[in-house]
């Protein structure tokens, strides 16, 4: 944890112990800074934004009913997320078999004003991130989009540290099996080693 | 490529500490180190480079469109209403609340009717009993009404007034009176829901009647 995580979990901490006296502001802007980490972790579940919303306030009406019991075991990130992770997958038990039709032509409307290369680095990750598991893609973003430590995604999924390195360990080797195929170009020389 | 499960040693190492890396979060040593495998080890540099490419797409803003404002309004309006499959504190409490009167205005009616019998049972004189006469001095269509206790006199009197009723009981224990309707054009059953939307009538109860 760095200085900059330190800070913004005494914020989150200011902010829950506010809610558990009924504080709606506190709420509100709790809301505001989780509803980006939230909704692009749930993306990884579902492209429907309608289920991607009502799962956010599922998490936060849990978050708003039970701020008081939060004891500090952990960062307010890592229950947020945990939360999440569990109203997430319950979505996606009521939710999978629904048809998505409406949603795809919002999304192509909406992928329209991308840039090619981010279009297509977009396609590239879809298409890698179809093979693997719902558990494997969601390790994939707590690690690489979301930052955050092999301890975290344990709690944030309620198992041993072991079974998250396996997570990530099959969901790269999937990675790596799948992507090169379909890679179109060669990776930016920034982004390579010095 | 080299299947993962023949990664050497060295190379194990280098696939644990890649995520790490892309993230500038491993101590300079480790970072070094990384370096030097990578410029001796083609699989894992295509590896890392794979990984930066991950890496990128994961960090490229969420590509669904959502209303955050909008968001936090429905769930502002959920807690301001939170309906009846929601197991939350607030509906549970109100559910206590309201068995809690039940049972309060239940102990009360039976408060009435027991207290009425007595009463009854003092005042009148029936020279007869049989057991088929349970409540025998109740008269045929009397009511057991229980007044707010903020109700002022003046308002009981002219209520039982226009409503043509006779007080032939009470107050009891527990502030029930007794009342008959001398209003022959009314039915003990429409004086009955007369009273009960009443203001100012916290109960009304018909009296058992004798068979
Ligand atoms: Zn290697």
């Amino acid at each position: 944890m760095n200085d900059a995580d330190i800070d913004s979990d005494a914020t989150d901490r200011m902010l829950l112990q506010r809610m558990a006296v009924g504080d709606r502001t506190a709420l509100a802007v709790l809301y505001r800074s989780y509803y980006g980490r939230l909704s692009r972790f749930l993306a990884r579940l579902t492209r429907r934004s309608d289920v991607i919303e009502e799962v956010v306030n599922d998490c936060f009406w849990i978050a708003w009913q039970k701020a008081g019991s939060f004891h500090g075991d952990s960062r307010v990130s890592t229950w947020i997320i945990g939360i999440a992770y569990r109203c997430g997958l319950k979505a996606l038990r009521q939710h999978g078999d629904e048809p998505v039709e409406d949603d795809v032509l919002v999304l192509d409307r909406f992928h329209a004003h991308d840039p090619d290369e981010d279009r297509e680095l977009r396609d590239w990750l879809a298409k890698g991130l179809n093979r693997l598991t719902a558990d494997q893609r969601l390790v994939i973003e707590l690690v690489y989009g979301l930052g955050h430590t092999l301890d975290d995604v344990a709690i944030i999924m309620q198992c041993p540290v072991g079974t998250v390195k396996a997570r990530l360990f099959h969901a790269r080797v999937k990675l790596r099996n799948t992507l090169p195929a379909l890679a179109g170009e060669p990776v930016r020389q920034k982004e390579s080693m010095p | 490529m080299k299947p993962p499960s023949d990664l050497g040693k060295d190379c194990a190492r280098s696939w644990e500490v890649m995520p790490w890396a892309l993230q500038n979060r491993v101590s300079p040593a480790e970072d070094e180190w990384l370096t030097s495998h990578l410029t001796q080890c083609e699989s894992c540099r295509s590896e890392f480079e794979q990984q930066s490419r991950l890496r990128m797409a994961l960090t490229l803003p969420p590509d669904i469109p959502l209303n955050p404002d909008a968001g936090l309004r429905r769930l502002l309006a959920r807690i301001d209403a939170p309906d009846a499959q929601e197991t939350s504190q607030r509906a549970r409490a109100t559910g206590w609340i309201t068995r809690t009167l039940v049972a309060a205005v239940l102990v009360q009616a039976l408060g009435i009717g027991v207290l009425g019998v007595k009463l009854w049972s003092q005042n009148a004189v029936p020279v007869y009993h049989t057991l088929s006469q349970a409540n025998p001095a109740a008269p045929v269509g009397a009511i057991h009404v229980v007044p707010d206790e903020s109700m002022r006199l003046s308002d009981w009197n002219s209520l039982l007034h226009t409503m043509h009723l006779q007080v032939v009981g009470g107050p009891n224990d527990v502030g029930a009176y007794t009342v008959v309707s001398v209003d022959t054009s009314l039915s003990p059953r429409d004086t009955l829901q007369k009273l009960r939307t009443t203001q100012g009538i916290r109960l009304a109860e018909p009296v058992a009647a004798a068979p």
